[in-house]
């Protein structure tokens, strides 16, 4: 769902970009505050993966491919929204600035999307879930294909404001195929997570249900 | 697994699948182009896409890139060893941006703990 400059007209871009800047603020803030030495090259490695993942697109029928995001995988390994809008806003940079992948003035706007609401929508969905299901698997699956839907529907909602898609029309068919891509979404980061687990079970973030105050 | 195998192994995953995608990655629009070609009328919700279907894009009063390695490719006469070289650069690149980001924040921090003190 990487919007292209041509989608949004320049001063709602900017907008977006502002409201952007203010997550990102937050997520260097994050980064500063919680980072240990050791820590550092194995979030550089879920950068590296989440990108080469992204690079994947799988089929889901109706003429249609998606592939993972990894707001969800980023936020709920690592214990923070943060996290997500950390990682994903360096990985839109790199997909923009090099590829054409999702646009310039666009950024801030994808970076909203899949960073902040991916991020925000995964960590706290997972946990909700947790709470409720007491299932890991049951709830990283869902809290990953929320964090693919939601930002979708609000990709649709952005794509009306800049006179792109009609809201209906948009609205529909952006959720009836994030509705299948979120299927991906949902088992590649049960299997991602499921694997850092099993290599480094000190570097996820998943502590036991009430968890205590987030850290930002 | 100690940090160096876990980095070494987590790189070698991620370029795999980088490269792996650059043949097997469907060329199938994405849920957002789909959702364009609908509304440009060259597609129904739940039809194929046809060929030859491009999405339009009206560049009045937007912003306008050209990339260097546009579609992660180096362009028609490299074919795929461009999309490779376009993949692992992009792979490598994520991984030292994140790595440089995070050592320029906790190099601030150090500086300012230590003028604090």
């Amino acid at each position: 769902m990487h919007i292209p400059d041509a989608f949004i007209p320049i001063p709602q871009g900017v907008i977006y970009w502002i409201i952007a800047l203010v997550f990102v603020a937050l997520a260097l803030r994050w980064a500063k505050n919680e980072m240990s030495e050791e820590k550092i090259p194995l979030i550089a490695v879920l950068a590296a993966g989440i990108f080469a993942l992204q690079s994947f697109n799988l089929p889901v029928s109706m003429g249609t491919s998606g592939h993972l995001v990894g707001g969800a995988l980023a936020a709920i390994v690592l214990g923070s929204p943060f996290a997500a809008v950390f990682i994903l806003t360096l990985v839109l940079i790199v997909q923009g600035v090099l590829f054409g992948d999702g646009g310039i003035t666009t950024m801030g706007a994808n970076i909203l999307n899949m960073g902040v609401l991916g991020g925000f929508v995964g960590f706290y969905s997972f946990k909700g879930m947790m709470g409720i299901t007491k299932n890991m698997n049951i709830s990283i699956f869902t809290a990953a294909w929320l964090a693919c839907f939601i930002p979708a529907l609000a990709a649709a909602v952005e794509m009306f404001f800049a006179g792109t898609f009609p809201l209906i029309e948009g609205l529909i068919a952006m959720g009836v195929y994030h509705a299948l891509i979120g299927i991906i979404e949902g088992l590649v980061t049960v299997i991602a997570i499921r694997l850092i687990i099993k290599a480094r079970p000190d570097i996820v973030d998943i502590r036991d249900p009430p968890m205590k105050g987030v850290n930002v | 697994m100690n940090n160096k195998t876990f980095i070494i192994a987590g790189i070698i995953i991620a370029l795999l699948i980088g490269v792996l995608a650059v043949f097997f990655a469907s060329g199938n629009p994405d849920g957002l182009e789909s959702t364009a070609l609908i509304v440009q009328g060259q597609k129904t919700l739940t039809g194929d896409t046809p060929p030859n279907a491009e999405v339009h894009e009206d560049p009045t009063g937007k912003f306008s890139y050209s990339s260097p390695m546009t579609n992660y490719s180096l362009g028609e006469n490299i074919g795929p060893l461009g999309g490779i070289i376009a993949i692992v650069a992009g792979t490598l690149l994520a991984f030292l941006l994140v790595l440089g980001v995070l050592k320029l924040t906790t190099l601030i921090k150090s500086r300012k703990a230590k003028s604090n003190q």
